[in-house]
């Protein structure tokens, strides 16, 4: 795809530890990628699978989740029942022949600045290269 | 071989008993291979009763969806239990709906009825001209025997049965309360060759083929009514705030649909086909089953309606989950 691409990419951040995670990058003045739309969300297991599936319903051209590391869980759990949810999801769009790279998550903690801007830097070039997504977003219609 | 002699003694024996309410079964149809289903609640309807290799219909769905009506004041609530007849397949959605507590175990009483595969009518009907007649079928030495008005018919089991019956491993009931017939042999493999043609296939060919697929639905929603797990009170097909999925017919929401059937079937998915067999155009409904049911047993390790004792797979969580895909 050309280079000039911009991908519109949803995030989906917990409150707790990605989203800090998102706000320290920002306050300690790191530079990455502006290609995000983030939707705050209590906690990663708030996410529906079928969010994602609306996202890129809706025009997104590829989603991320992100959310606490494994046992810091603010709900103790939420983000276990959410890998379980979104393991099987993603090999599901994998399977109807949506490309692997349109779906990520991650686990970036409130003190990872630096990782998040890896994390979205690394999924927007991979969209990048992915190019839009043509596969079955919602026909817009202009009445 | 079953003798329905001795089907229809068990099925008289089970109405008359005082704590069972009625007993759903299988009937003749009124034409040609069709069968339906059938609620025996006396004696006589008793008579009716036949199980053969073209009882395709799972009956656990009927467990659920019986009318659950208010009781009059003063009234007790009837405790009788539902007495079901299934099949391998079909024992299994009795168990996942056990797990779930979608029923309760002291309200069914399950008749299992070993099975060596159910006719696929679409394969049949290459092979068969249509009738109009009523057809009976059986088993006989791994041969399906057929009585059509031309005569009588005996085609090899493997050429008629329905997909998921070459791949069966559950052909005997995993819960029953009483069995009907003899064990039978267990013929299916544990792997997915019916899946992995496609998975092997590029994300492009994989969308092509889907694409093309989910364009001929008709949002009937067929496959929803007739799955024996799909008994919520309130489905999101039926909402309209939020509306999850619109309801025009196009691509795009076809796909939506189709991706959050298969996924809300997520580890609970018991591989009946009934989806695929009622489906009108005819979408592969069960690779996207088949899909997730391999991903399910790859990862975690788990195998829906098998253990009445399980906990529901994505209500639970293992710390050492897989996670190679999290960046």
């Amino acid at each position: 795809m050309s280079e000039n691409f911009e991908p519109n990419v949803v995030a989906f951040l917990c409150n707790w530890c990605s989203y800090a995670g998102a706000d320290l990058a920002g306050t300690s003045r790191i530079e990455y990628p502006p290609n995000l739309n983030v939707i705050r969300v209590m906690c990663s297991g708030r996410v529906n699978p079928m969010f994602v599936v609306n996202a890129l319903q809706q025009g997104a051209d590829g989603v991320l989740v992100s959310g606490c590391h494994p046992g810091d869980c603010h709900y103790m759990e939420g983000n276990f029942l959410a890998r379980r949810r979104f393991a099987l999801m993603r090999e599901l769009l994998n399977f109807v022949g949506v490309d692997e790279r349109r779906f990520n998550m991650s686990w970036v903690s409130a003190s990872e600045g630096a990782k998040w801007k890896d994390v979205v830097t690394g999924v927007v070039n991979n969209l990048q290269e992915a190019g839009p997504f043509t596969e079955f977003p919602r026909k817009k219609i202009d009445w | 071989m079953l003798d329905l002699d001795k089907l229809r003694a068990l099925a008289k024996e089970t109405i008359s008993r005082d704590d069972i309410k009625y007993l759903i079964g299988w009937r003749q149809g009124t034409y040609g291979f069709r069968t339906s289903p059938h609620f025996v609640g006396n004696l006589e309807d008793a008579e009716q009763l036949i199980f053969s290799p073209l009882c395709s219909s799972n009956l656990a769905t009927y467990l659920t969806l019986a009318e659950k009506r208010p009781v009059p004041r003063g009234a007790q609530p009837d405790t009788r239990r539902v007495a079901i007849m299934v099949k391998g397949c079909d024992s299994r959605a009795v168990v996942q709906q056990l797990v779930e507590q979608g029923i309760k175990r002291e309200s069914v009483y399950v008749i299992g009825c070993p099975c060596e595969g159910i006719i696929d009518r679409r394969k049949l009907e290459e092979k068969v001209p249509h009738t109009l007649e009523r057809v009976e079928a059986r088993w006989e030495n791994g041969k399906i025997i057929l009585d059509l008005p031309a005569g009588r018919a005996a085609f090899p089991r493997d050429e008629i049965v329905a997909g998921k019956c070459l791949t069966c491993r559950y052909p005997n009931p995993v819960i029953a309360d009483v069995t009907v017939g003899e064990d039978v042999e267990v013929r299916g493999s544990a792997g997915f060759e019916d899946i992995n043609w496609l998975e092997v296939k590029n994300a492009q060919e994989r969308w092509a083929f889907w694409r093309d697929k989910v364009n001929s639905c008709i949002r009937c929603y067929s496959c929803r009514n007739v799955c024996p797990m799909c008994y919520c009170a309130e489905c999101i097909l039926d909402k309209l705030n939020p509306a999850w999925i619109q309801r025009s017919v196009n691509v795009s929401e076809n796909t939506a649909f189709q991706l959050a059937r298969a996924f809300h079937l997520a580890g609970r998915c018991i591989e009946c086909g009934e989806c695929e067999r009622v489906c009108p155009v005819e979408i592969p409904l069960s690779h996207l089953n088949r899909k997730l049911v391999k991903e399910v047993s790859e990862q975690f390790a788990f195998t829906p309606g098998i253990d009445p004792e399980a906990k529901p797979l994505l209500a639970g969580y293992r710390p050492n989950d897989r996670e190679a895909f999290i960046l």
